[in-house]
């Protein structure tokens, strides 16, 4: 009987370790709450609606807005009322958090900096180390969690990524609406390693705000317009041709925004969007599926499909009552999509479809479920685009033992030359 | 007999004094002897009166009680529907420092305070939502067309007389139409002087709050008047304690400072009655209690305000058939909101400006053909401009116009009384999206109760709507110009008992009711977009009970008296089908009991009184059973010793210390003192 009991805790541990979808969900909560939750989710099943509270004991903070993975074991989530960044393991407990970003957005890695927007202005951050005027793009250290750089953008800076060591920020200027300046309609690039402005791609179109994401060298950008005179659509950046100095590094989708947008594992993205005009008071909404290479190869003409796989497209407008996050798992290809349920005080719900796009089933979250992370064998963005050419390779470069470069003076158990070492140095 | 004379000068008759009337006189200690009538029919407005305390023996007393007999018309509609007073010293003797937290203790109300002196304060009658209450000074409506609430904090007990709240609406003669339009009615009678004095005060309180009161009032034969001025300061800075399974944070609350000054003077004479009224403000706006690190960031909000309005009644019998009133008001409201500050690093900064102006002027007629039978009629008309240097905004002007036909009548205990209520609303702007369609709704109201041996019992009826407001409709990227009004029905069924054996008074009411709301605005974020808007979302259904309570009693020395109120709701979310996860959940932050009980003694010359209430819990959303705010508990205590020339008094709010919050992660202050002392001439 023992036995029988102990195998069968074996297989089920052996079920967990293998499990396939193990899916990090941020729920917002209210702003000014207090009561944002991190759910945890397992193949076809909530483990948990308070997965942070039960791991560490006390809440994430007032209103997340982003979670990306930035480690094997290190994962970065921006609490954006709380005005910090958590980092937590991918058990969920706490590593450490910093507050030296107000108004933090959202963010990108390259496996040993985090890079995260800010709409703080004015301000001085980390200790007066530096100040801006507009908005700006900070620069975190990962062995120390301490900002080392900032660089000013345009105002009110949302989505960010990482590409080929620069990094590209779309500028939105429509939240601190009531100020003197325009929406911004630019793209900024910043060298993610000296921090400095390489310059601005203007795409001619309004408020860049919401979900960005990308797939390679292309960026899905969403513009909500304002609402009023000009309307809503979207945006597919080429960061290679950007960077090349290409004046056609981006192509407007006009009338199709992509308020929730999301990458797929073939290079393309998912998007579902809506418009709203204060005259009419109506929404309109739309899906799309975006390949962005055949899009730029065709000049525009082919590339835009307004339907998801399967069923997605007519589910998401069915079942879901307020659309919240689109997500592809990078590592299995499951759809998933969270509805924030009409009122925003009520459970939201987590959808999810096969790699097809069949509809498997529902699940109940907490408030206002908009950002995932999924979980698995996990290798920074960075690593896909390193070409080395052994240029820089030295016998002194130090690694700790999850591959990343340390600082000579690191102390722990660290690789050196091909060989391990306790360094105990100051 | 002419009662008129018998019970003091100032008694308004509009009958031949052979009919028989109703009357009670407020004694000091708010106790009512009443006098039976036996018949039937309806007396005219609240009347105040200060005449001599009739019953009392030594010269003392008289003397002291001149300054506080009020004698009330007991008229007969006072049954006709749900009505409860507080009143002379009983009202005074309550620990509150503005009439939010006398309007606690009726049965049926919720406030909603955000916590601090400066934290807003507004009244929630019968989960009908604050901008369904009616707010009146002096019969005249406190309005405010931008957002539609009135922030209770800004008025003072101090210069009232008494605070009625009135469920639907208070039914007298010769009332305004706009005295109809609301779901829920809370009248502010100003204390008309009886002698001439000034009186200084001064005081302190917890949280660094200080103080200043003065006073002068004269009483001539023909006229009569005051001014009152307050300023106050105070830091409000107070310790909270978050305490629970995931959760403990001790804190003290910060940017919830205020500092204002009040200015106001009534004058009265004979028919007529004014009332002029100045307030100036800066205060802090906290936000809610969030997870930070340190002080570092803050999300700093500074409000300042400045609210002015003048108003003149004049309410005149022509003999004993007609009657007439007229109101004009003018009022002006300045409210600047900055967030712009450095270390604000987390709100939009913004700095608006908003300015209104607002003229009124209302006439009603009220025609008594026969004793049994009463009509009265009237026509409002309100004309407010908002201003705003607001991005995308212009100015708007509205026409508010109402008009009402209203019968009672009273025969052999048996009240009717119904009315029809016109409305009609029209906007004029160049905001870009253009001004809302004008808007036209006739509401009625039908009660009837039935009165024997003392006992009533009575049912109402009431259908009424909020209009949206400037910002519901027009505020920049929000406002909604399709918004249709947000509607109510109300129906009532109660039984309201009143017995004056020798020196006690009894009385007792139990009020059965049902409300429900449709197209209730709500600002929600859009579906699908990041953008939020004003819509009309939901719907509500309530049912509930409340009950309340007085005994008091009067001897030569001494009074004391128990008021107890309470209120049993149940109140469901009726939105969208059956289906719907969310149908008939409890409406968030809405208490399924509530309860106030108010102990009051007066020997000599001190009083004492304590206050107890408390609230059940309350969800505060929907997503988790655990989002719940926990139930608690308020003692509050007063001691008021007045001498001659001198009086002190003493308060302790929230005597057991207990943390509890209004709204969720908004921290009320736990226990606070008060001492005040007051000189008089």
């Amino acid at each position: 009987m023992r036995r029988f009991a102990i195998s069968i805790l074996f297989a089920v541990c052996l079920f967990q370790l293998n499990a396939q979808e193990r899916l990090i969900i941020l729920n917002e909560g209210n702003w000014q709450s207090n009561n944002a939750r991190i759910s945890y989710f397992e193949d076809g099943r909530i483990v948990s609606n308070k997965w942070f509270e039960e791991a560490n004991g006390y809440g994430i903070g007032d209103t997340p807005n982003d979670i990306i993975q930035v480690g094997p074991d290190l994962i970065a989530i921006a609490v954006n009322w709380s005005n910090i960044i958590q980092y937590i393991r991918t058990d969920g407990t706490a590593v450490t958090a910093t507050e030296d970003v107000p108004n933090n957005r959202k963010m990108a890695t390259d496996g040993e900096y985090l890079y995260i927007t800010s709409y703080g202005h004015e301000c001085s951050t980390t200790g007066g180390l530096w100040e801006c005027t507009k908005g700006f793009v900070a620069k975190v250290d990962l062995k120390t969690f301490k900002v080392v750089k900032c660089c000013e953008v345009g105002y009110e800076p949302e989505g960010i990524a990482y590409y080929n060591g620069c990094l590209f920020i779309a500028n939105t200027g429509g939240y601190a609406f009531q100020e003197d300046h325009e929406y911004e309609t630019t793209v900024s690039i910043v060298d993610a390693a000296t921090m400095t402005k390489v310059r601005d791609v203007d795409t001619g179109v309004i408020n860049l705000y919401g979900k960005m994401s990308q797939t390679g060298r292309y960026l899905c950008i969403n513009s909500p317009g304002d609402y009023y005179d000009t309307p809503a659509c979207s945006i597919i950046f080429d960061c290679q041709k950007a960077l090349d100095g290409e004046k056609r590094c981006f192509m407007v989708l006009d009338d199709i925004p992509a308020t929730y947008n999301c990458a797929t594992l073939d290079g393309k993205f998912f998007a579902i969007g809506s418009s709203f005009s204060y005259y009419t008071y109506e929404y309109r909404f739309n899906t799309a599926l975006i390949d962005p290479e055949l899009m730029f190869r065709t000049d525009g003409a082919d590339g835009l499909e307004d339907s998801l796989p399967g069923t997605v497209s007519e589910d998401i407008s069915t079942k879901l009552s307020s659309p919240y996050g689109l997500y592809v798992n990078p590592y299995t290809g499951y759809i998933y999509a969270t509805d924030a349920n009409g009122d925003f005080n009520s459970p939201g719900k987590l959808h999810q479809w096969t790699p097809e796009g069949s509809y498997i089933g529902s699940y109940k979250l907490y408030i206002n479920p908009g950002h995932f992370l999924a979980l698995g064998d996990w290798k920074p963005a960075a690593v896909d685009n390193i070409r080395y050419d052994g240029s820089d390779l030295q016998s002194e470069t130090i690694y700790n033992l999850n591959g990343f470069r340390v600082l000579p003076g690191s102390r722990g158990i660290l690789i050196k030359d091909g060989k391990k070492y306790i360094s105990n140095d100051k | 007999m002419p009662l008129g004379i018998l019970l003091g000068r100032r008694v308004r008759r509009d009958k031949s004094e052979d009919q028989p009337v109703t009357l009670s006189i407020s004694l000091p200690a708010g106790v009512r002897v009443g006098m039976n009538s036996r018949t039937a029919f309806i007396l005219p407005l609240l009347v105040c009166a200060f005449v001599p305390l009739c019953h009392a023996s030594d010269q003392d007393s008289i003397s002291r009680a001149l300054d506080e007999v009020v004698i009330m018309a007991e008229y007969r509609e006072r049954q006709l529907v749900t009505q409860q007073t507080l009143e002379g010293k009983q009202l005074q003797a309550l620990a509150s420092t503005s009439i939010a937290d006398a309007l606690k203790y009726f049965a049926g109300v919720q406030i909603k305070d955000y916590g601090g002196l400066g934290g807003l304060k507004t009244i929630n009658v019968r989960s009908l939502g604050a901008q369904h209450t009616g707010v009146f000074i002096d019969g005249v409506r406190i309005t405010n067309a931008q957002n539609g609430t009135v922030d209770l904090g800004k008025y003072s007990l101090s210069t009232l007389e008494s605070v009625s709240l009135y469920n639907a609406n208070r039914l007298n003669q010769c009332q305004s139409a706009s005295e109809y339009a609301s779901g829920a009615t809370v009248y502010m009678q100003t204390r008309r002087p009886a002698s001439d004095s000034l009186s200084v005060q001064l005081k302190a309180a917890s949280f660094h709050t200080w103080g200043g009161k003065a006073n002068w009032q004269l009483a001539k034969d023909r006229i009569q008047g005051f001014v009152d001025a307050e300023y106050l300061n105070s830091k409000g800075d107070y310790p909270f304690r978050y305490h629970s399974r995931y959760e403990d944070t001790v804190g003290v609350r910060a940017n919830s400072d205020i500092e204002y000054l009040r200015v106001e003077s009534a004058l009265f004479g004979g028919d007529f009655q004014s009332h002029l009224y100045y307030y100036t403000s800066e205060r802090g706006c906290p936000g809610g209690i969030v997870r930070r690190l340190s002080d570092k960031y803050d999300n700093v909000g500074r409000e300042w305000d400045r609210d002015f309005f003048v108003q003149g009644t004049w309410d005149h019998a022509f003999g004993e058939r007609h009657r007439l009133k007229a109101t004009a008001k003018y009022a002006w409201e300045y409210l600047r909101y900055c967030t712009d500050y450095p270390e604000n690093q987390n709100t939009a900064r913004v700095d608006n400006h908003y300015r209104q102006n607002d003229a009124y002027a209302a006439l009603s007629y009220c025609l008594t053909p026969v004793s049994w039978l009463t009509i009265n009629t009237g026509a409002d008309a309100r004309l407010t401009g908002l201003n705003s240097d607001l991005k995308f905004f212009d100015r708007v002007t509205r026409l508010d116009t109402k008009t009402v036909i209203a019968v009672m009548a009273n025969m052999q205990g048996i009240n009717v009384a119904a009315s029809y209520l016109g409305q009609y609303y029209k906007d004029w702007t160049k905001v870009n999206v253009g001004a809302a369609d004008p808007l036209f709704k006739a509401t009625p109201s039908l009660s009837l109760s039935y009165t024997r041996w003392g006992l009533t019992a009575r049912v109402w009826y009431k259908q009424i709507f909020r209009a949206p407001t400037l910002n519901d409709l027009y505020y920049t990227q929000a406002g909604n110009r399709n918004l249709k009004p947000e509607f109510t029905r109300q129906w009532n069924i109660g039984l309201e008992y009143h017995a004056t054996p020798g020196l006690w008074n009894f009385s007792i009411q139990a009020d059965a009711y049902r409300n429900d709301i449709t197209d209730r605005i709500v600002c929600l974020p859009m579906k699908g977009t990041y953008t939020w808007s004003m819509l009309n979302y939901g719907k509500t259904l309530c049912h509930g009970l409340n009950g309340s309570m007085t005994i008091q009693r009067q001897a030569r020395d001494w009074s004391a008296g128990v008021t107890a109120s309470c209120t049993l709701q149940d109140d469901r979310n009726r939105t969208g089908s059956e289906d719907d996860e969310n149908w008939n959940m409890v409406i968030c932050y809405s208490p399924r009991f509530s309860s106030g009980v108010t102990v009051m003694g007066a020997w000599k010359m001190l009083t004492l009184s304590v206050s107890e209430l408390h609230v059940s819990e309350r969800m505060w959303s929907y997503a988790d059973p655990e989002d719940m705010l926990s139930p608690y508990d308020n003692i509050d205590l007063k001691l008021s010793a007045d001498f001659p020339h001198w009086g002190l008094s003493i308060e302790v709010n929230d005597l057991l210390d207990v943390q509890y919050e209004m709204i969720q992660r908004y921290p009320m202050p736990g226990r606070n003192f008060k001492i005040s002392l007051t000189y008089k001439l």
